[in-house]
């Protein structure tokens, strides 16, 4: 009897533990609670003068903690291309033709330069900054209309706290197109394992209306993707460790592991930050159908980010991602696209097809809307994961393109699922 | 024997309340925006053809996704909280209706249907469907097509409310199947007409999840009331069925009528106000009993000086930041552009939910009067889970 009774609770001691443990593993990265590091996987610019449109995002972010100051150290990616023999000259790498401004039989070759700051947040602030201004104390800015940081040498906030030695470069071009990530770390720039950080992107566009001197704005916002941290996991080396938890190399590779002598012949890589998702699922309107309210012609644009980077090394992540696409008859599609670094394209543009032809088109698929899923592709080199996040972009577009301009949104895409497999953020 | 019997099951009985209640413990998440749930709610569903109010249009599209390989059964409820007569703001004499209509879905394997708020959608087989020759597209108009996920109600002209659906079994049983996602597209026209501009103005929001807990175990118990968070309690034998609704709401928005820099940046004026649209997370659809929440406002600027007001959302509250206190969401009472707004509710009230929508006026308009030139949606952000938890009771079946 006594025997059964223990056996009884060892199970479910086993029970609680499983599930104890898998509420833990569940957790994946997020975009509307409160984070450790925020991506913003959007940032785009172009204000330069004289265009019939123009475009600047607002970059907004908050300390929610009550009483603790933390510090941001932010890396802004710049992917633009650039004309191989005219390195000033900034192309779309995926463009051809008349609309690639480089040289016949002059590449436009990919960019992946990041530039790096730190920016200082007081308990319970908001800052903001344009991308295209960067921003400083306000002590020190010349423009009082562009936003800057208000607690320096004049004024200072809860218990002394201020924003001194921050300063957020303008993006390194215009235009630019590009991303941006920030990881909370304390004053030694050490990375912290705090969950006090939400951030907002908003884009503007203004364009050129008819009549003269008027300008017609369009704004899109969406919010940061945020990472959060497993508390008392960072062990504060420059190589945050996202998800996974699993062996790296050795008898064991990949399967779960709690230390290095769970892996014979290879090492366990603790979770420093809850992993970022298997799959990322979006459900968008088919490309060129009609707006059942509006009538405009629906498009979608989708941006994807990887979730490793290694800032020391300075080596973009490559992988396919596979596309899965069901409309509602539950008629499924597939494709596939390798992608390096960061990726903005027209949904239609994945195929490398048009609004008749793709299988992300209304033409194809006969109904308005439909499901697309999308994961990346394991590669091997051990310091990625080959996850990826997104956001996603709708437009709306009139059957004349003399038309007024119409509006667009952004929106955050959802996740489901994480993987054995870590990512990794690499810091110089 | 029997002794033996009535201990195991003794023995059973703690282990398993122990497991559920270590299990609803740590759910470190609460309500998502970003993962497949078993409660899916729009917080903000707007119709309005402009025929009663002579307001702008407005209307709103249903996007709703099976995330899973089966086929997946939900149970909606559109709430309209415009009051009885639309035409003037809700009072003592024209109370909100709180006026429920429901109706079921089912999509199958991996099926995205939608639906538009003003005409919801039929059960016919025969919509057209958009094709294309190959050369070009010829047919763009395919609102309808697809396999019809039900018959989906009309709402009333005008409409403003949430909607709310709950996935269930084919018998009509709540699960935790965590299966449903879904979105919101708010459509508008935005009209100047002192400069003739015409414009179609879209935002966007993703549905807020409430993720059923031990979807491997299904400890929900099927019955109507569903236990959002909180541990054991009248009503909640097993403690919590979902994730909890969060204890802290954050809002990182303009000051009211502060200028968009960006505007600012190509010489244009402008003003930006945020709208706020909240909606408690305890429910009783059965008993039709409106639920009430006194929303806490702490408000911080850009100099971290604190300000602080408070609203009663009665069943759907929907309003400016402007409107909740005097001018104290102001840039000039605020002093800075941009803010954060931290919203909570009392532990005995119920919790709440809710999405932000930033309208922008610019640079010829008589704002707030005339419509936005464009505006933006946005989730909003939530840390923590109320501690006594929610109650979402729904019809029982007849």
């Amino acid at each position: 009897m006594m025997r059964r009774r223990i056996s009884t609770c060892i199970t479910l001691l086993a029970c609680v533990c499983v599930l104890w443990g898998g509420s833990i593993v569940q957790a994946q990265v997020v975009a509307d609670q409160p984070a450790a590091i925020l991506m913003f996987p959007k940032i785009l610019v172009d204000t330069s003068a004289g265009q019939s449109e123009r475009v600047d995002t607002l970059i907004r972010i908050s300390n929610v903690s009550n009483d603790r100051p933390i510090t941001l150290h932010c890396f802004y990616v710049n992917t633009n291309g650039h004309c191989r023999s005219q390195s000033a000259r900034i192309c779309d790498p995926y463009t051809v033709g008349a609309e690639n401004p480089c040289d016949p039989f002059d590449p436009c070759v990919p960019g992946w330069q990041e530039t790096n700051f730190v920016v200082n947040i007081t308990a319970r602030q908001p800052v903001a900054w344009l991308a295209s201004q960067g921003s400083t104390l306000c002590d020190q800015s010349a423009n009082p209309d562009v936003p800057c940081f208000p607690l320096g040498d004049s004024k200072s906030g809860f218990e002394g706290q201020d924003n001194l030695d921050s300063r957020v470069p303008p993006v390194p071009e215009n235009p630019f197109i590009g991303y941006l990530k920030c990881i909370g770390v304390d004053k030694n720039e050490v990375p912290d394992d705090r969950n006090d950080l939400i951030g907002v992107t908003e884009i503007i566009t203004a364009t050129d209306n008819a009549m003269p001197d008027l300008n017609v704005y369009d704004a899109r916002a969406f919010n940061a993707v945020g990472i959060t941290a497993i508390p008392e996991r960072n062990d504060g080396d420059r190589t945050l460790v996202i998800g996974g938890g699993g062996c790296l190399g050795g008898e064991r590779a990949d399967l779960p592991c709690e230390e290095d002598d769970d892996c014979p012949g290879g090492e366990c890589q603790v979770a420093e930050y809850n992993g970022c998702p298997n799959i990322l699922i979006l459900d968008h309107f088919f490309e060129g159908a009609n707006d059942p309210v509006s009538g405009d012609i629906v498009n979608t644009k989708l941006t994807l980010v990887p979730c490793s980077e290694d800032f020391e090394r300075q080596v973009p992540v490559t992988s396919p991602i596979q596309f899965l696409v069901f409309n509602e008859f539950e008629q499924r599609f597939s494709t596939s696209r390798i992608i390096t670094c960061f990726r903005e394209f027209r949904l239609i543009d994945i195929d490398l097809s048009n609004e008749v032809r793709s299988i992300f088109s209304a033409a194809v698929n006969g109904t308005l809307t439909g499901q697309t899923r999308m994961r990346g592709v394991i590669g091997d080199n051990p310091r990625f994961g080959y996850t990826w996040v997104a956001v996603a972009e709708e437009f709306r577009t009139k059957d004349d393109p003399m038309d007024e301009p119409t509006g667009s949104a952004a929106f955050n895409v959802h996740f489901h699922g994480s993987r054995p497999q870590s990512d990794f953020i690499h810091l110089p | 024997m029997k002794g033996s019997t009535s201990g195991m099951v003794r023995y059973w009985s703690i282990a398993i309340a122990s497991v559920l209640a270590l299990t609803a413990g740590p759910s470190v998440a609460d309500v998502t925006i970003e993962r497949g749930s078993s409660i899916i709610v729009f917080p903000k569903v707007i119709f309005d053809s402009g025929a009663v109010t002579g307001k702008q249009p407005v209307d709103t599209i249903i996007q709703i996704t099976n995330t899973s390989n089966s086929i997946v059964f939900a149970h909606c409820n559109y709430i309209n909280a415009l009051p009885v007569d639309p035409r003037f703001p809700p009072s003592e004499t024209n109370p909100p209706r709180w006026q429920e209509v429901n109706f079921d879905i089912f999509l199958t394997k991996q099926q995205p249907t939608h639906w538009v708020v003003s005409s919801g959608r039929t059960q016919f087989p025969g919509d057209d469907v958009c094709y294309g020759d190959g050369n070009m597209v010829i047919e763009r108009d395919c609102n309808g097509a697809g396999f019809d996920p039900g018959l989906i109600p009309l709402t009333t002209d005008p409409f403003a409310g949430e909607l709310r659906c709950v996935e269930v079994d084919s018998s009509g049983a709540p699960i935790n199947g965590n299966h449903l996602k879904g979105e919101a597209t708010i459509v508008a026209q935005a009209n100047q007409p002192a400069v003739g501009l015409v414009k179609t103005e879209i935002s966007k929001y993703n549905a807020l999840g409430i993720l059923g807990l031990n979807t491997d175990l299904n400890s929900n118990n099927s019955d109507p009331v569903l236990c959002l968070g909180g541990g054991v309690r009248p009503g909640c034998r097993n403690g919590a069925e979902y994730n909890g609704c969060p204890d802290e709401v954050f809002l990182n928005h303009f000051a009211e009528g502060a200028d968009n820099p960006v505007v600012t940046e190509f010489g244009d004026p402008s003003e930006v106000f945020t709208e706020l649209t909240l909606v408690p997370c305890t429910q009783d659809l059965e008993r039709q009993i409106r639920p009430k929440v006194t929303v806490q406002f702490l408000i911080t600027n850009e100099f971290e000086d604190l300000f602080s007001a408070s609203i009663t959302v009665d069943c759907w509250g929907n309003f400016l930041l402007s409107e909740v206190a005097f001018s104290i969401f102001d840039e000039a009472t605020l002093g800075t552009r941009f803010a954060q707004t931290r919203m909570t509710a009392p532990p005995e009230q119920p919790g709440f939910i809710g999405v932000a929508e930033e309208y922008h006026y610019a640079p010829f308009s008589n704002a707030p009067e005339e419509s936005p030139v464009t505006r933006a949606a946005l989730n909003l952000f939530g840390r923590g889970q109320r501690a006594n938890g929610d109650i979402v009771t729904i019809q029982q079946a007849q």
